[in-house]
């Protein structure tokens, strides 16, 4: 019974890990237009709307915090190899993958502008200084507490993977719930703020991002502002659920039965979809059928 | 009239050609005797585990609604990331259910890495589709087809202008779970039939105990599987081209290619994993 309780703490805290593991990665994302919607910060310059925004894509969010996390749980396993105590090996570890990511930020923005310049695109020194850090320590955020979550799965539950093979598994993880969950806040409802509320955003008016912002040019740091109110934590609850869920099917009822964690796994599924119907149908209801704008305009900047 | 009283769409539909399934008969029935020469019986079981393993994967991957960046800006219906990216994820934590059930034998640990994969995909779906309507204010609607299979919601009502859809219809949930539980199952799959592979071999050559050996049996069946997971899922991905609906997308259609392609794949890369130990010695 002690056993099973002491795993429940582990799970909820491994749990509270991933919900500021997937906050921090999908803020982190939205500030370097990593995700989907990076295809617009892209598209724009082509369309003649030059911009103040952050563009660090090179891969998709799933291999890049793949990599990432698997370089900060790599290198913590080797410092607690040397005998170093695990805190201070997963910060120092974290540390040392968050410069690869700045690495990465940096030479991302340089290139991928400057592949711009021939649509007037220009290469903007102060957001690179003041952009890059910033991404920099959402990403040390999202990195420790991922590295941290799995030191916590093998230590204290004793899964068998070794730590960065865990660290490899739960990045891609992170990536893919960042991204699902957090990509169309951004980028519809960010970047195409000036569009009809409610709706999707016509193709016909692609690249035409927002790029003014209350006061001077939008920049990056304003879209990380704008989607830590709700893509963030959303995917941070995202995250959240996978690993407590996952966890907690396991600690709990393993010791039952060892078919117990199938159907509760099952069980959870079942709930989810009829959560995710009925929200379905609430919306059909609420929002009705879709209605044209009375007199469809131009979108203008 | 929308794109749905056009033409039939045919999804693009290319059956696999003579060609392609010859080699990839050869390919495999090779691989199959050089496992038998190499490691004997358990060789051949163990790559055919791995080739259904990688079957597996790639058709779960063509049920797994994918909308990429359009669907960032609520232009196509799906989850906006990338094919290979959502199912890897979804693929992975079912692998990380599996192989913790593992010491409980293959039916438990089969089970676990099914339920865990699909399980990843349910909370992701439900998220998507949370983000979009109590975030964005938009209600889901397919573009591909009119009426959901499942529930029989209508969608052209509910799409708006100029998008080829949003949101996650009902239909499209289920196959993300589908996709993220065959995903599940295949990942596991490869990883247990590597594990009792290497489990075997490497304390023989040596000369240690099976509990001595366990840590690098795991690390090493643990990421040929992730390697083998990422492979099949960019063929599918290749093979999907773009954006896919889920299992009522035409596109789904076009999965015997794929299916065919991730065997040989499979097949291939299987043997490598088979036989590391072998080409090891052999230097």
């Amino acid at each position: 019974m002690e056993e099973i309780v002491f795993g429940i703490g582990i799970t909820a805290l491994a749990g509270a890990l991933a919900t500021v593991a997937g906050a921090a990665e999908d803020t982190e994302s939205d500030i370097g237009s990593q995700g989907d919607p990076n295809s617009q910060v892209q598209l724009a310059p082509q369309m003649g709307y030059i911009h103040r925004i952050f563009n660090k894509a090179v891969a998709g969010e799933p291999p890049a915090y793949g990599l990432w996390v698997a370089l900060g749980a790599g290198l913590a396993w080797a410092f607690m190899a040397m005998q170093i105590n695990p805190i201070l090996a997963i910060v120092l570890g974290s540390a040392l993958a968050v410069f690869v990511q700045g690495v990465y930020a940096t030479t991302a923005y340089l290139g991928r502008t400057a592949s711009l310049a021939k649509f007037g695109q220009p290469v903007y020194i102060d957001i690179l200084k003041s952009m890059t850090t910033v991404t920099m320590a959402h990403a040390f955020v999202a990195i420790f507490t991922t590295v941290a979550m799995c030191h916590l799965m093998i230590a204290a539950l004793g899964h068998p993977f070794p730590l960065p093979l865990m660290g490899l598994v739960w990045g891609i993880a992170l990536g893919a719930a960042g991204s699902a969950t957090g990509n169309p806040f951004y980028g519809k409802e960010r970047q195409y703020q000036e569009q009809k509320f409610g709706a999707g955003v016509p193709i016909s008016a692609s690249g035409n991002i927002v790029r003014y912002a209350e006061a001077g040019q939008r920049n990056s740091l304003d879209n990380g502002f704008f989607s830590a109110k709700l893509g963030g934590p959303a995917s941070g609850i995202c995250f959240g659920l996978i690993v407590f869920f996952e966890l907690w099917r396991t600690v709990v009822f393993e010791e039952l039965n060892i078919w117990g964690p199938i159907i509760v796994g099952i069980v959870v599924i079942l709930v989810f979809a009829i959560i995710d119907r009925y929200i379905e149908v609430w919306a059909r209801k609420n929002f009705g059928p879709y209605t044209a704008p009375e007199a469809p305009e131009e979108a203008s900047s | 009239m929308s794109a749905l009283s056009g033409p039939a769409q045919t999804g693009g539909v290319q059956p696999p050609t003579a060609m392609g399934l010859i080699l990839s008969i050869v390919l495999i029935v090779v691989a199959l005797a050089l496992a038998f020469f190499l490691v004997q019986m358990v060789g051949v079981i163990a790559l055919v585990g791995i080739i259904i393993g990688g079957v597996l994967i790639a058709f779960g991957v063509h049920f797994v609604p994918v909308g990429g960046a359009p669907a960032a800006m609520g232009q196509a219906p799906g989850i906006a990331t990338g094919v290979a990216m959502l199912a890897a994820g979804a693929g992975l934590a079912g692998l990380f259910g599996g192989a913790w059930a593992a010491p409980f034998g293959l039916a438990v640990a089969l089970a676990g890495g099914t339920i865990g994969g699909g399980l990843l995909m349910a909370i992701t779906c439900t998220m998507v589709n949370v983000i979009y309507i109590f975030g964005m204010g938009i209600p889901a609607a397919s573009g591909k087809v009119a009426k959901d299979p499942i529930t029989g919601d209508t969608f052209p009502e509910y799409k708006s202008q100029g998008t080829e859809g949003h949101g996650l219809p009902f239909i499209s949930w289920v196959g993300g779970v589908i996709g993220g539980a065959l995903g599940g199952l295949g990942g596991t799959l490869i990883y247990l039939e590597l594990l009792d592979v290497y489990q075997a071999q490497l304390p023989v050559i040596l000369d240690v105990t099976v509990e001595q050996i366990a840590p690098v049996a795991i690390s090493l069946a643990g990421i040929f599987a992730v390697g083998m997971f990422l492979m099949n899922a960019v063929l599918a991905a290749y093979n999907i081209t773009g954006t896919i609906e889920g299992p009522h997308d035409p596109k789904f259609k076009r999965f015997p290619r794929a299916v065919i392609a991730a065997a040989a794949a499979s097949a291939v890369a299987g043997i490598f994993a088979i036989a590391l130990l072998e080409l090891v010695g052999v230097f």
